[in-house]
């Protein structure tokens, strides 16, 4: 029992947790990550990393579902917990402490857990009629059909969100893919904005700047990102914004001198003009996403206009990001902007002040 | 001038082989977690535990197994990098002492790191879930960039000894290191050693984007031994740049075993700092680069060394 103790107080040290933002509950979640940062813990990427699951603001029904079937495949010990407004961060996860070091309640949850992994995929609202089904498990086997190349290839389905890192809240994308080209999509807004319009604060600076730390993130420079993300974090406390002014201007020269990242972003998702019209879409969505990425970073001079383009944006992405692989199509969703202004934002930045 | 001729030492000693490359891994983990600590402004302090408590984390989680998964594969592929890491290190000569004086030593370096295909490809295949399958793929097009560079990067230093014999090539290096005269084959070699850990700029497939890759199912001690396999791939890596390029056991004071293990250190800790400084190189950009870039370049390197060899005799 004393090694399964000390075991446990070294294991809670670097707790790794899996945070699920609820559309409208971005303040709540950028207030998680700071409290997980402070601590030493870090964000899971996927659940069978995650030893705590914890929910930011209040899920409705249907996000309700998933996030239920993500606790299931946490591997445990595990421990789930809310934090339904930006100052409940902290508490929630002193709690999930303290939930992962009990140990006799661990042990309960262990034995009440089913041991067989059972093909429950039916959440997911896929299509499964016409499919052959006599696969291991009685999963569906992958169905043929051309690739790019004029090859039969096959296809597999893949749905993006909607509890995923740099993700945004609400939004799922079902993905045909062939290899992992998306060769088709389908969008859906699992839980639509309610209610209020957005405020301006959905176009506010740090919230900007929070998609491009998801970008750079994306494109797996993390030390970027976390410098992006502490700048968001000074301009949100707001004691000295001309520092944080100042800070920005400089990991902008920064991100633009890498030619590495150029390189890699250059080209991706280009909307030209053409494309602007036919889909509608505003002036922020022009450019490839490295051009979104800069402009996400700049001082903007004037506030956009946003407010009406994210349905635009949303219905048009099956053709944004098809015939892309997985990588760049998550760095196409991330850097349309408007998409990260999905939920509309019940609580603020800062809690509280409003 | 210590002495060179290599002695076999026995197969016992294999354990103390296996365990070097743990220490290794640990102090490269160890490393990994001070530079993200002090990048975020947190102690250093809690960096250094980082290696405790993420295997304090793992020992204690469950492991889990996901539907239709092709468990054997799986865990062959978990394990494996663990192994393959440690089959490396016993051709690397620590002075004057190997654990393996194989006359193909060199090609048995390269059959192992192509080994490293198949099993991260089977961490990719094995939990039948399509974010680690993806992670596969980009592995297998991220390998096949870096290895033929990477082959003919080892060939460079072979032909400069005109020998496979890993204590052969030391030999050959007594006044100049090879990293002076074949500093491309070098770079290419660390480039490679980098993207076959899976690591920093060459780890796309286990990037974020795709919830961890080929890491996204795993859990518990399962995902403990793959990413400790990383750590051991890269220390093994680096162990065996010291032999082909930096001289061997070469330097003044120090015993050679004691210069083995500090060189080995100085470009681990090299390797490990370039982690989260880059962005990711994605896989299929990368293609083009090894094949336009990289592999002409060293086969340039590769006829230059063939030429100074030819000239001198």
């Amino acid at each position: 029992m004393g090694l399964k103790r000390w075991l446990s107080r070294q294991a809670v040290a670097r707790v790794h947790v899996l945070v699920v933002e609820t559309p409208g509950s971005w303040a709540t979640r950028v207030a998680v990550e700071q409290a997980l940062s402070r601590r030493g813990w870090q964000s899971a990427a996927s659940p069978a990393d995650a030893d705590a699951l914890l929910v930011c603001g209040t899920p409705g029904p249907r996000l309700q579902e998933t996030i239920d079937h993500v606790w299931d495949q946490l591997p445990g010990p595990r421990a789930r917990v809310d934090a339904p407004s930006p100052d409940s961060a902290l508490r929630a996860l002193e709690e999930a402490e303290t939930i992962l070091l009990d140990l006799n309640r661990q042990s309960d949850d262990a034995r009440h857990r089913p041991t067989t992994v059972t093909n429950d995929d039916d959440h997911s609202g896929m299509e499964h009629s016409g499919m052959d089904m006599s696969g291991p498990g009685g999963i569906a086997l992958a169905a043929g059909g051309p690739d790019r190349d004029g090859l039969e290839m096959d296809v597999l389905h893949l749905p993006l969100g909607p509890i995923l890192q740099y993700w945004p809240p609400g939004l799922v994308v079902r993905c045909a893919l062939q290899g992992d080209v998306v060769t088709d999509a389908e969008v859906e807004i699992l839980e639509p904005p309610t209610g209020a319009e957005p405020d301006e604060s959905i176009a506010s600076l740090p919230r900007r700047i929070d998609v491009a730390a998801d970008i750079l993130a994306l494109a797996g420079w993390s030390d970027m990102a976390a410098n992006v993300r502490y700048t968001r974090d000074v301009m949100i406390a707001g004691a000295d914004l001309k520092h944080a002014a100042t800070q920005l201007d400089r990991l902008r020269t920064r991100v633009g001198r890498s030619r590495l990242l150029r390189w890699s972003l250059r080209d991706l998702g280009r909307v030209d003009s053409a494309a602007l019209t036919e889909y509608r879409l505003g002036e922020d969505c022009r450019g490839d996403v490295y051009d979104r990425l800069m402009r996400l970073l700049d001082l903007p001079v004037e506030p956009t206009d946003v407010a009406i383009e994210h349905s635009a944006v949303v219905a048009a992405l099956p053709s944004l990001i098809s015939g892309y692989d997985v990588a760049a199509a998550r760095l196409i969703v991330a850097s349309h902007m408007p998409l990260g202004r999905l939920g509309v934002v019940a609580d603020r930045p800062g809690g509280g002040h409003a | 001038m210590p002495d060179q001729v290599i002695h076999q030492v026995a197969p016992g000693w294999a354990v103390v082989a296996v365990g070097l490359v743990g220490v290794f891994a640990i102090l490269a983990a160890s490393l990994d977690g001070v530079l993200v600590s002090r990048h975020d402004g947190r102690s250093s302090v809690r960096g250094w535990k980082k290696p405790l408590d993420e295997t304090a984390r793992l020992m204690r989680q469950r492991r889990r197994t996901t539907l239709a998964a092709d468990s054997l594969l799986w865990r062959i592929g978990g394990a494996g990098l663990v192994v393959v890491a440690c089959l490396k290190f016993a051709v690397v000569p620590l002075g004057q002492w190997t654990l393996a004086d194989l006359a193909v030593g060199i090609v048995w370096f390269n059959a192992l790191d192509v080994m490293v295909w198949a099993l991260v490809w089977m961490i990719g295949w094995g939990p039948n879930s399509a974010d680690s399958l993806i992670g596969g793929y980009r592995f297998l097009a991220q390998a096949l960039a870096y290895e033929l560079p990477l082959m003919f990067a080892l060939t460079a230093p072979a032909v400069a000894a005109q020998s496979l014999r890993v204590g052969d090539v030391v030999a050959a290096q007594q006044g100049l290191w090879f990293v002076v005269w074949m500093p491309i084959a070098f770079a290419i070699y660390c480039l490679a050693v980098v993207a076959f850990s899976v690591w920093g700029p060459f780890s796309p497939a286990a990037g974020a984007d795709i919830a961890g890759g080929i890491l996204a199912e795993l859990s518990g001690p399962d995902r403990l031994l793959v990413l400790a396999g990383r750590y051991a791939l890269l220390a093994a890596g680096a162990a065996f740049a010291v032999p082909l390029f930096l001289g061997g056991g070469a330097g003044p004071l120090l015993p050679a075993w004691c210069w083995v293990m500090v060189k080995t250190l100085i470009l681990l800790a090299a390797l490990v700092a370039i982690r989260h400084r880059l962005p990711h190189l994605r896989a299929d950009r990368f293609v083009e680069v090894g094949w336009l870039i990289l592999l002409p370049a060293v086969l340039l390197q590769l006829l230059v060394v063939a030429a100074i060899v030819a000239g001198r005799g």
